[in-house]
């Protein structure tokens, strides 16, 4: 394994997680390395998606660190994470129905616009020509996920999959450096995730991108992910690469349940 | 300096001095809050009762209780006998809420809040007009004392001076606490109540097990206007019948942020300290701000509740999820 | 209205994010404008006399459209919903009758302009809960504003300069020689002065909704959440939105009392005024520039029209028509949401879809 030479992106140290006197996190720690698929596995209620919104800022730990390309992060709010380049989708769809394709993958270049409110007042000169320039970047993406054909449906009247392929196209209008995918594939025929599967992977190798993906689809995790890191009532269970997963009598337990 | 004295000893001296030295007055505020909270607790148990059953945030609530009063009257002098107009009124607005059933909630069922609470709107315009079509705009007065209720009033003689209750607002309080007693048990202990309720969790799983959403609506309206009804005789008669009786209505709104859109403790308790709290607030401390306060001083004590304590005192708390 | 958009192909994208990127949308506003700023002012509309189109018809509607845009930009794009439009209107009106006071040499326009200022200045502050709360909560938020404004309305003699009269005494402007305000002021070059206030202020708002700002205000609107992981910051997003949409509503109130009423008091800025105007931006169509047009038009024009017609052609009694357009109001009110919530805006381009396809429509 060539993992041990990789820089470590993201780690989550110790982090524990209450809502009043329910705990959804105990003391997790785990890293994510440059450039892997990092798969997040577990059983309904696992604390999977409460993982990602603590990465996301979403929710703010009681106790443990995040650290972020080396350096500790201080408690932020969801937007302040996203200027430092973390990216997400959502189980339930989270896109802007009120509007179309593109301008749901354009909302995703909102970082990288600076121009200020007066350009915009009059939408000339330097303020145009940056709405061309990201524009033109849209266009690619769109053209990668190949959801030409689509570009200016409101997204509301879209099929699920179709949906699921916008919020990726606009995370990765993002250009971050993690993505976070929270179960990319729920609900989806086979062959469409097939296709899903084909754009993470594709998306890690051009782009380059690391992702962190939860996923219940175990065939889907086994062949996408490098690592996987398995959850089971808030606590970590296993750690490490799907092959070793796949043979942890813990997981086993977890998944299959223990005889009495 | 000076002013800073002033400002200081206006906030924090006189109005406590007085109280004091008058305290006849302070009772005499209290007693006044007291019955104006009630009915305002009234009012915005209506509001949350169609909440709590539809999801429906009635805004033709306020105009809801003109209606009833501008009715009422018509109705005794077209010679109805007092309480027959009651009556009358009671089944005009069991017709109205079929009406709006039919016409309206039926074709907007599963459309989501804002879109109903709109509708809501609109349909107080159409009510507005309507009634000053067929009423006339004049303000007139209520016929409480055609109805039977006392008039006059009892004097409590107490710390040299004495405190009057006017026999019209102690049968208002009565009157609306009986009421209130009455709507929580019939939505807590009744068949309807709980079918009610199930409506208002989820109309379509109620529907399921054969609870009828329609039914329920056009009882629910009905329960409203009568609430209406009996607001409306009570500040009627305490003023005059017009359509400025409107803003009483408005008045819940405060009051629901209080006590938090889904309880009907809250609705009661949020009526209570609107309405003592404004009266103390006007007497006390409104000559310092030009007095007239009243009009606004529930909305911000409301605005106080929405950035400290959103849920309101008894609400559900709000919980967002990703 | 029959045409194809075919053929028309664009090569840039510069082309393709222009305002009307379709040619006969191009006629179809050179069109509005000439009927606006020529015809109308030439021969007014048939039926009415020519005094009252000018200061009854269409020097009001210019000045709701600003307000429905302004009300739109906040209630349609940024999701955020207000029933204090009227007050701020108020703030705007008193604002400009203060600003005009203290420098009374300043030219009128720019009066009015920074009566707006101090409007969004003022709108942001009662956005402040916004940040905590949505919805209803919102809603009950916004009317505190509605009825402190009112209250400081009248109790603040300062605001009216102690006049006995407690209303707004608008003052003698001119500009170029031409008189802009005031009793001897010709209706025509204020219905001019609105209207060119409206064009700026439309273009600008179209601008705006288009770039950056404008998404990061339909982000808050469709999805508060999604928009904040992407980063938009809730507290830029929002008070913006509330600035912006102030501004507007804030010069529509300054236009309303100064080129239109000629005085004003407290009554045309209470609580149903607020709802007027929110039904104006319903009808219309949330989120639609174009919507705020057609909202303005039929919730003034028409009622008007039907009065005036009322009374010259039926001889009906002026308050019977009075309580009919208000029932006819709700009426459309309740149809346009039962039918298509989105409103007219949408139902025009439903009906454009479907000549656009006619006539073969698979």
């Amino acid at each position: 394994m060539v993992n041990e030479q990789k820089k470590v992106m993201m780690e989550v140290k110790n982090i524990k997680l209450r809502f009043g006197g329910v705990v959804a996190i105990q003391n997790v720690s785990f890293d994510i390395q440059e450039g892997e698929i990092r798969a997040i596995i577990g059983p309904n209620g696992a604390g999977k998606s409460s993982m990602l919104n603590v990465i996301n800022g979403f929710y703010h730990p009681q106790e443990g660190e995040i650290w972020f390309n080396g350096e500790k992060r201080p408690s932020m709010e969801p937007y302040e994470v996203a200027k430092t380049g973390i990216a997400r989708t959502f189980q339930n769809i989270a896109l802007f129905k009120g509007m179309t394709t593109i301008e749901n993958v354009m909302t995703g270049r909102q970082l990288k616009m600076h121009k200020n409110f007066f350009w915009q007042l009059l939408r000339y000169g330097p303020a145009i020509e940056e709405e061309v320039q990201h524009r033109k970047r849209c266009e690619e993406i769109i053209d990668f996920l190949e959801i030409n054909n689509i570009r200016k449906t409101p997204v509301g009247s879209l099929p699920y999959g179709l949906q699921k392929r916008v919020e990726l196209a606009r995370a990765l209008a993002m250009e971050p450096e993690l993505l976070l995918l929270d179960e990319p594939m729920a609900g989806m025929n086979v062959e469409e995730k097939q296709d899903m599967s084909r754009f993470i992977v594709d998306v890690n190798e051009e782009f380059g991108t690391t992702i962190a993906l939860i996923e219940h689809d175990m065939g889907v995790v086994m062949d996408l992910a490098d690592r996987v890191v398995v959850l089971n009532y808030g606590e970590l269970l296993a750690d490490g690469t799907p092959k070793e997963v796949q043979a942890d009598q813990a997981v086993i337990d977890a998944y299959l349940g223990v005889p009495h | 300096m000076d002013f800073l004295t002033y400002l200081l000893t206006g906030i924090f001296l006189t109005p406590f001095a007085e109280m004091i030295e008058m305290p006849d007055l302070f009772f005499q505020a209290l007693w006044d809050g007291f019955v104006s909270g009630t009915l305002y607790g009234l009012i915005a148990l209506g509001f949350v009762l169609i909440f709590k059953a539809s999801g429906v945030f009635n805004f033709a609530q306020p105009i809801l209780v003109v209606l009833a009063a501008l009715a009422l009257i018509s109705f005794y002098k077209m010679g109805i006998p007092a309480w027959l107009s009651v009556v009358c009124v009671l089944i005009m607005f069991y017709a109205l809420a079929w009406l709006i059933e039919r016409l309206i909630l039926r074709k907007l069922v599963n459309t989501d809040g804002n879109i109903l609470f709109m509708s809501t709107v609109a349909l107080s315009f159409i009510i507005i007009g309507a009634a000053q079509w067929i009423f006339g705009g004049r303000p007139s007065s209520m016929i409480h004392k055609e109805l039977g209720f006392p008039t006059g009033s009892l004097e409590w003689p107490m710390f040299g001076g004495g405190v009057y209750f006017e026999m019209l607002d102690i049968s208002a309080a009565v009157v609306a606490v009986l009421l209130i007693l009455t709507l929580g048990l019939f939505f807590s202990r009744t068949k309807i109540g709980r079918g009610l309720r199930a409506v208002a969790d989820d109309p379509q799983a109620a529907l399921s097990v054969g609870i009828s959403l329609n039914q329920i609506w056009v009882i629910v309206w009905f329960v409203a206007g009568v609430v209406a009804l009996v607001t409306g005789i009570f500040w009627g008669a305490r003023s005059d019948v017009s359509f400025a009786l409107q803003i009483i209505g408005f008045k819940a709104l405060p009051v629901l942020i209080i006590g938090g859109f889904t309880s009907v403790p809250g609705a009661i308790v949020g009526g209570l300290m609107i309405g003592l709290g404004e009266k103390i607030f006007e007497i006390y401390w409104g000559p310092l701000l030009g007095s007239g306060v009243e009009g606004w001083f529930a909305y911000v004590i409301a605005l106080g509740f929405l950035l400290f304590k959103p849920q309101g005192l008894f609400g559900d708390k709000i919980i967002e999820r990703v | 209205m029959y045409f194809r958009e075919t053929g028309q192909f664009k090569s840039k994208y510069k082309e393709e994010l222009a305002a009307f990127p379709i040619f006969e949308d191009k006629i179809g506003i050179a069109i509005a404008a000439i009927i606006a700023f020529i015809l109308i002012p030439l021969f007014g509309l048939p039926g009415l006399s020519y005094e009252f189109t000018i200061s009854a018809v269409m020097i009001p509607v210019v000045i709701f459209t600003i307000t429905t845009l302004g009300l739109n930009i906040l209630l349609g794009f940024a999701g955020q919903i207000s029933l204090g439009t009227a007050a701020f209107m108020g703030v705007g009106a008193y604002s400009c009758y203060k600003i005009m006071t203290i420098f009374p040499d300043l030219n009128a326009l720019i009066c009015v302009v920074l009566s707006g200022v101090v409007t969004a200045f003022v709108g942001t502050i009662f956005g402040l809960p916004s940040l905590r709360i949505k919805g209803f909560y919102l809603m009950v938020a916004t009317l505190a504003a509605q009825f402190f404004l009112e209250w400081a309305f009248i109790r603040i003699p300062w605001l009216y300069n102690y006049n006995i009269s407690g209303a707004i005494e608008v003052p003698y402007k001119e500009m170029f020689g031409i008189v802009l305000t005031g009793a001897k002021s010709e209706p025509l070059t204020r219905y001019f002065v609105c209207l060119a206030f409206l064009v700026v202020l439309t273009w600008l708002a179209s601008n705006v909704i288009r770039g950056r700002i404008g998404r990061s205000w339909m982000m808050i609107r469709d999805m508060d959440i999604a928009a904040e992981l992407i980063g938009v910051r809730p507290l830029t997003a929002k008070l913006s939105a509330f600035a912006f949409s102030s501004f507007y509503i804030g010069i529509s109130g300054a236009l309303m009392v100064f080129f239109w009423l000629g005085a004003a008091e407290v009554e045309s800025f209470d609580i149903n005024h607020s709802f007027t105007y929110l039904f104006m931006v319903i009808i219309g169509g949330l989120g639609s520039i174009t919507g705020s047009y057609f909202g303005a038009i039929l919730v003034w024009v028409v009622p008007v029209i039907l009065k005036e017609y009322g009374k010259s052609v039926f001889g009906i009694d002026a308050f019977i028509m009075e309580n009919f357009t208000t029932i006819l109001l709700g009426v459309v009110m309740l149809t346009i949401l039962i039918v298509e919530p989105h409103g007219l805006a949408r139902i025009w381009q439903i009906a454009k879809q479907k000549l656009r396809l006619w006539p073969f429509p698979y």
